[in-house]
């Protein structure tokens, strides 16, 4: 933020303005904005943002997650839209394993199914990380996409996933519900930012 | 605490378009965001987006890329190109209203180097084959800043109404 010195002030040359707002920049406010933070409970494995505000022009979905999901060193993170259980979702997906990289999909899903978390067979404080794009989420002319990057790290072994998700619909997002088999531990964060455009 | 993340421009096409330029890019931040969701009216599974800086048309430009798409991987690389390269988006027989996403970021872009740029972008379509999920890595060779570019498809010959394009300016301070 710009500043102004005193000595051009109107406290110093007593010039008297009628708004608050002489001498000072403009505020522009920033694009990327916090929309809301949801933390893991250790007894549910839904994490849903409701009431999304359409002020913005896109969304990001920043996560942090393990599951306690027993027997299995990851496990699915799920997203669906606006409640939608219907069988409208298409998932791709690039994965490396640190040998070899290979490409799948999905189609009549139930969810978008792109970037799996850490989960209880994984040593203790390792967790799953991603980031996931919704652009126009507002538009109600163009089905949702998304893309999204992500994977974990187990110190040795590991994936990444970079992915796209379709969901055939042109609403606007309100929405969006993230899930996983068993529970979000404690330490799950996942975080929703709206993106001004 | 100082805006890093600030809207420059935005451009929604409301009617189809060859190209789109953002133009008098101003020098006042760090580095360059641009996010696309684009659709091109080829009749194709997939465009693919380009970008072209200061209206220069020179084999100036390369790219490397990593893709998955219909059940296989690849990696693929041009250089001597016209325009950087920058990631794949439905053409016109993909699935309906369905758009590509994408966001290319432009590192140092007054910096006088040349221009490094990462993009990341996916094509779909309700189907198991002919989406693309796709990572590139573009070079443009040029010392100059940075201050107009052009999204341009490579088949086209043009993006469709609905398009629409961001560009933001990063800070570091």
């Amino acid at each position: 933020m710009a500043t102004t010195s005193l000595a051009r002030s109107s406290l110093k040359t007593l010039t008297k303005y009628d708004s608050f707002l002489v001498g000072n920049s403009a505020y522009v406010p920033p694009s990327f904005e916090s929309i809301a933070t949801i933390v893991g409970t250790g007894a549910s494995g839904t994490i849903t943002f409701n009431s999304i505000p359409s002020t913005y022009t896109h969304l990001q979905i920043r996560v942090l997650a393990r599951s306690t999901l027993a027997g299995n060193i990851s496990t699915n993170l799920s997203l669906r839209f606006n409640g939608d259980t219907g069988s409208n979702y298409v998932s791709h997906r690039l994965v490396g394993d640190g040998t070899s990289a290979t490409a799948n999909a999905s189609t009549a899903q139930s969810n978008i199914n792109v970037i799996p978390i850490s989960a209880a067979l994984t040593a203790a404080n390792i967790m799953g990380a991603a980031i996931y794009d919704i652009l126009d989420y507002t538009s109600t002319t163009k089905n949702k996409v998304i893309k999204a990057i992500g994977g974990d790290d187990q110190n040795g072994t590991g994936e990444l996933y970079i992915g796209s998700g379709l969901w055939l619909n042109t609403a606007a997002v309100t929405s969006l519900t993230l899930f996983t088999s068993s529970f979000f531990t404690t330490t799950t964060t996942i975080a929703l930012y709206g993106i001004r455009g | 605490m100082a805006t890093t993340y600030q809207l420059i421009s935005s451009q929604i096409l409301g009617s189809s378009s060859a190209s789109v330029t953002f133009s008098s890019i101003p020098a006042t931040y760090t580095d360059l965001l641009l996010k696309v969701s684009l659709r091109s009216d080829q009749a194709a599974y997939t465009e693919v987006f380009n970008l072209r800086f200061n209206g220069i048309t020179t084999t100036t430009y390369s790219y490397t890329a990593v893709a998955g798409s219909s059940g296989t991987t690849s990696s693929f690389a041009a250089s001597a190109e016209t325009y950087a390269r920058s990631g794949p988006t439905p053409g016109s027989v993909n699935t309906a209203n369905t758009f590509g996403n994408a966001e290319v970021y432009i590192p140092g872009y007054t910096v006088a180097q040349n221009k490094p740029i990462g993009a990341f972008g996916i094509s779909e379509t309700n189907s198991a084959n002919d989406a693309w999920v796709q990572s590139n890595a573009a070079l443009w060779r040029s010392t100059a800043a940075i201050t107009s570019i052009t999204i341009l498809p490579i088949g086209g010959p043009n993006w469709v109404t609905g398009s629409s394009f961001y560009l933001y300016g990063i800070k570091n301070s």
